[in-house]
């Protein structure tokens, strides 16, 4: 292992590689891929890592030990590596996960976008329990404003769909909010992640035994659905719904479609009176799934850490060339059905990609 | 060959899931109670026809506007979405979002007869004259064309019609039209495009490109040349079928065009929408004029002949005239002047009455509040199907506070509003009718004591009691030999009366609806026998098999309250009904400390006979009880309150209930 590392070194260079920056591989403990990829992509989603360092910074003396204290701690020895190239054990993390939930507490190979919805969710509510239980009881008032105040989970990973209906009858518009931490989108075979965003929003026609109840025709009515992205998120994870339910085999089976995904990114499924219609996003990194279904194979993640990309796999660290990232596009033919697949895409705003300060991100949570 | 009329539904298709329904309503409602989506002028006898958002077909004299109602014309389930008028008046079809087409004798208004062949909602009917034929079409894509000859002649035993039909539709058809020789059928869909057809070979001849969205009117002149279409997208377009283009793009309204009428030769287009005006434009000079703005949006306009005026329909109940100003045959159009008098006063007014827009389920699921379009609030009972109370026009959610009560009954049927009435689905689905048992005193029964009811089978009961009555006199041979039956009556026949005109409505899913019969009718010979190939088998069971339903079950912990918890006393799980009382918890707490004070001999109390009814206590036990005190997230019950009740409005989790007991110190 000392020989790949220094070998990463040699490879990005000594006068190229960042100053401050560590790279460490994380141990697998049988079958946690699907944990260590992750962790590393969200590691370099760098309005995410500082916010977790800076929990870090601010919770020194802690007395209780939460899956965000574990990550935390996982992410500080990261970055304060006395190697620039190491590994680490995520030991304490995986065994919290194994505590926090019982899906997860077995040796089997789980789904990484479980795991990462589940990860944001759990940590964001640490935050919030954590926020009211440092305020005095009395003041009831301000504990209801402080759980509607955004997280700054909310304020990286949070956007804001919404779904507007048409009565085909009546056609009257009634439109309805709802908040993501990722998109899950539906891919087709020999097209892109815009390709599929577009259809995301195509529009749903509510009609026979699916019609819609219309509030002012008081009665079910045929009516026109369709989802558009009315916030755009700081970090936008986008999940390809890659495990299809085949009834004939009475399990999930693989598409390895190709889908290409771009390094930049704009969204056009934006809604009429969206926030920020315009943002442009920068791919920063992918989880990648290796083989056939999603309790098989290997999950790996590439992502981006200044000009260069590297290949995270597990314990081993690669530096990539940007041109091989098509390899992970997926396959042209159904034939073969292990691939090498894009499975979460994680695209970084642009106006936060240089620098984030604390009033960048306030003023994007808004 | 398509089976059309009165095909009845083979018993074995018990299988699919069928629905009881009936309408909360007056033995005569001479006024409608929502929208009329439809309207047809007969000339010869100064008649209007409306159909009802709220099922039912209404004819009015109006050369006696003081008192128009003539008749109604029911036996539609749901919205009667379009009518036309043939044979010189003499008949009347109509199409509905209960998926049937009717064939009524428009004189007597009587249904002569039902076709079934659509499978989704009807929304459009068009008449060719000249042929007496009407097409029809709808959410399921399909066009039917149908010789009125043929269907009024139909009989229950030659109840077979032929049909053709205009494929090629690829979406949900919203109008139609056909010009009065029959040569010619034109449908609009939310495909966005006209599709042409020839009726005569069933051919398709084109496909008319240019509107943005769907299609909701649409009128073919006399020659079939040409076509006018008034889109969501809020134009108006003329086409010309000969040359296969749109002609001509009106842009006078600012939302969808709903309703157009024009004379045959096209000189001019009246048309009106979504945005509650109505305008008229001359098509030979394009100058367009308004003539008013109503109240609402409008869905149908209807000229009379010679067009000195026009009724109007909207999606509320009311139905108004306007005349055309001056003499329209002059059609002396000009700009600029609309803005002064915008809304014109209707000339004549046949009134409508207000639709239940609004509705709460009190949580002794029994009784319904209601607001109406009108703000009317008004108290209902779904067991005696009757209104009970009409407050007038008062806060509908005060009054919602004001009649709130701790109670809990499990919901056990389904409110529907689509009519304007208050319509009730009693079914097996979500809502499982049979599940809410309650103290037979609630229905007015006294013996025996502690008799349980329930809800859904003593109302279906009521409603099919004549059919019932029925079937058990042909069975009774079959009855008697089984001797009397051991199960409790739970059906308690004869307490609840329910009005006898009451529709009961039988309904496949999928709104298909199988058969309409009022309350009184059911035991008729021919009614008794629909009636046995209709009733699902699950109300088969309750009524005639008399099989009684299950009971729900809770289960909870009772545990001593202690004032300091120094080990964790065994916590008791038991198993009560969903109705027991607070009461027989106390009665089991007693049993269960007296025995144990007694002989220090194991408490014979298990979870099933917790509900046993207290005969003969010992002395010690009765004294006990009304030192006893049952609690609930520190709150003391109340003895008569049931355990559901306290589940749902004091333990409020879905975790198992816990209840706590004390004794009171002498005092």
């Amino acid at each position: 292992m000392g020989g790949n590392i220094s070998q990463l070194e040699k490879q990005i260079g000594p006068d190229n590689f960042p100053n401050n920056e560590r790279y460490c591989g994380l141990i697998n403990f049988g079958n946690t891929c699907y944990s260590n990829s992750v962790l590393q992509a969200l590691y370099f989603c760098k309005p995410f890592r500082e916010k977790v360092l800076e929990y870090k910074a601010r919770n020194k003396q802690r007395n209780k030990e939460t899956l965000l204290s574990c990550l935390s701690d996982l992410f500080h020895s990261i970055a304060t590596n006395k190697k620039r190239v190491s590994t680490v054990a995520p030991k304490k993390f995986i065994a919290r996960l194994r505590k926090e939930k019982e899906e997860f507490n077995n040796y089997m190979q789980q789904d990484a976008h479980e795991f990462l919805n589940f990860l944001i969710n759990r940590i964001n509510e640490i935050i919030l329990l954590e926020r009211n239980h440092g305020k005095p009881k009395e003041s009831t008032n301000d504990d209801k404003q402080s759980s509607d105040e955004p997280t700054w989970v909310h304020e990286i990973f949070q956007g804001i769909l919404t779904s507007e209906t048409r009565c085909l009858n009546c056609e009257t518009i009634s439109s309805k909010d709802e908040d993501f931490f990722d998109l899950q989108v539906d891919i087709d075979e020999n097209t892109s992640i815009t390709h599929c965003l577009k259809c995301y929003s195509n529009t749903e026609t509510l009609c026979s035994d699916n019609k819609f109840k219309c509030d002012k025709c008081n009665s079910y009515q045929e009516a026109q659905k369709r989802m558009r992205v009315k916030k755009l998120p700081m970090i936008l994870a986008l999940h390809l719904k890659r495990f299809k339910y085949v009834e004939h085999y009475n399990r999930h089976t693989k598409v390895s479609h190709r889908v290409v995904f771009p390094l930049e990114l704009r969204l056009f499924n934006t809604s009429d009176d969206a926030v920020n219609p315009d943002r442009m996003y920068n791919l920063v990194a992918v989880v990648v799934h290796c083989g056939s279904g999603p309790n098989r194979g290997h999950y790996i993640s590439i992502v981006k850490s200044y000009d260069f990309w590297l290949l995270f796999d597990d314990d081993i660290i690669d530096k990539i060339d940007q041109s091989t990232i098509e390899d992970f596009y997926g396959l042209t033919s159904d034939g073969q059905k292990s691939s090498e697949t894009g499975y979460i895409l994680f695209y970084q705003s642009r106006d936060t990609d240089t620098k984030v300060t604390h009033a960048d991100i306030r003023a994007n949570g808004k | 060959m398509l089976p059309a009329h009165k095909k009845i539904q083979q018993p074995n298709a018990a299988s699919k899931k069928v629905m009881v329904s009936f309408v909360v309503r007056d033995e005569h409602e001479p006024k409608h109670r929502a929208g009329i989506n439809s309207l047809q002028y007969d000339a010869a006898m100064d008649r209007l026809f409306s159909a009802g958002r709220d099922s039912i077909i209404r004819t009015w004299n109006c050369k006696k506007l003081n008192d128009p109602y003539i008749q109604s014309l029911e036996h539609h389930t749901d919205w009667v979405n379009d009518i036309v008028l043939c044979c010189g008046g003499k008949n009347l079809i109509s199409a509905s979002s209960d998926t049937t087409v009717k064939v009524w004798n428009a004189h007597k208004g009587f249904c002569m007869s039902t076709l079934r062949t659509h499978k989704d909602y009807v929304r459009a009917l068009a008449y060719a004259r000249d042929q007496e034929r009407v097409a029809s079409a709808g959410l399921d894509k399909a066009i039917f064309l149908w010789d009125i000859n043929t269907l009024t002649a139909l009989t229950a035993s030659n109840n077979t019609v032929t049909t053709s039909s205009l494929v090629g539709s690829k979406n949900s058809i919203y109008s139609l039209a056909m010009n009065p020789s029959g040569t010619i059928v034109v449908g609009g869909s939310t495909e966005k495009v006209l599709r042409v057809w020839d009726p005569r070979s069933c051919q398709k001849l084109m496909k008319l490109i240019g509107h943005s969205d769907n299609v909701k009117s649409l009128l073919v002149n006399r020659d079939g040349t040409s076509c006018l279409s008034g889109s969501s997208d809020g134009t108006i377009k003329m086409w010309s079928l000969g040359q296969q283009q749109c002609i001509l793009t009106i842009r006078e309204h600012k939302e969808g065009v709903w309703a157009l009428a024009a004379n045959e030769n096209f000189d001019f287009v009246i048309s009106s929408g979504r945005d509650h005006r109505i305008y008229i434009t001359n098509l030979k000079t394009i100058n367009t004029k308004l003539v008013t703005e109503v109240q609402n949006p409008v869905l149908k306009i209807c000229p009379n002949p010679n067009f000195s005026g026009i009724w109007v329909a909207t999606d509320e109940s009311t139905i108004n005239y306007y005349d055309l100003n001056e003499d329209s045959d002059t059609m002396e159009l000009t700009d600029g002047d609309c803005n002064n008098e915008t809304i014109v006063p209707p000339k004549m007014t046949i009134e409508g009455a207000p639709a239940i827009k609004k509705y709460h389920i009190l949580n002794d699921k029994r009784h319904i509040l209601t607001q109406d379009s009108q703000g009317n609030v008004c108290l209902y009972d779904v067991l005696q199907i009757k209104k009970l109370e009409d407050y007038g026009q008062i806060d509908f959610d005060e009054m919602v506070k004001e009649k709130f009560k701790l109670t809990y009954v499990p919901n056990w049927f389904n409110v529907d509003l689509k009519t304007g009435f208050l319509t009730i689905h009693l079914g097996q689905e979500e809502t499982d009718c049979l599940c809410a048992w309650v103290n037979g005193k609630e229905i007015g029964l006294t013996t025996p004591p502690d008799q349980k009811v329930n809800y859904g089978s003593v109302l279906l009961g009521a409603l099919l009691k004549h059919w019932r009555y029925t079937v058990m006199e042909d069975e009774k041979e079959e009855i008697s030999k089984e001797g009397n039956s051991s199960n409790p009556p739970s059906l308690s026949n004869g307490v609840i009366q329910v009005p006898q005109h009451t529709p009961v409505i039988f309904t496949e899913v999928g709104n298909r609806t199988l058969y309409r019969v009022a309350v009184h009718d059911c035991g008729g010979p021919t009614e008794t026998h629909i009636l046995n190939e209709t009733v699902p088998e699950w109300v088969r069971e309750v009524l005639i098999l008399k099989k009684t339903s299950k009971f729900i079950k809770i289960s909870f912990y009772l545990l001593p309250l202690t004032e300091v918890s120094t080990k964790t006393p065994k916590r008791e799980r038991l198993v009560a009904n969903d109705f027991v009382q607070v009461q027989k918890i106390i009665e089991h707490v007693s049993e269960k400390l007296t025995g144990a004070e007694c002989a220090n001999t194991a408490c014979p109390s298990t979870a099933s006979n917790s509900e046993k009814t207290n005969t003969s206590l010992p002395e010690t036990q009765t004294l006990l009880l009304d030192l006893i005190d049952i609690l609930c997230n520190d709150q003391v019950l109340d003895p008569n309150m049931e355990l559901r009740t306290v589940r749902y409005h004091i333990w409020k989790s879905s975790s198992d209930l816990t209840l706590h007991y004390r004794v009171n110190k002498n005092v």
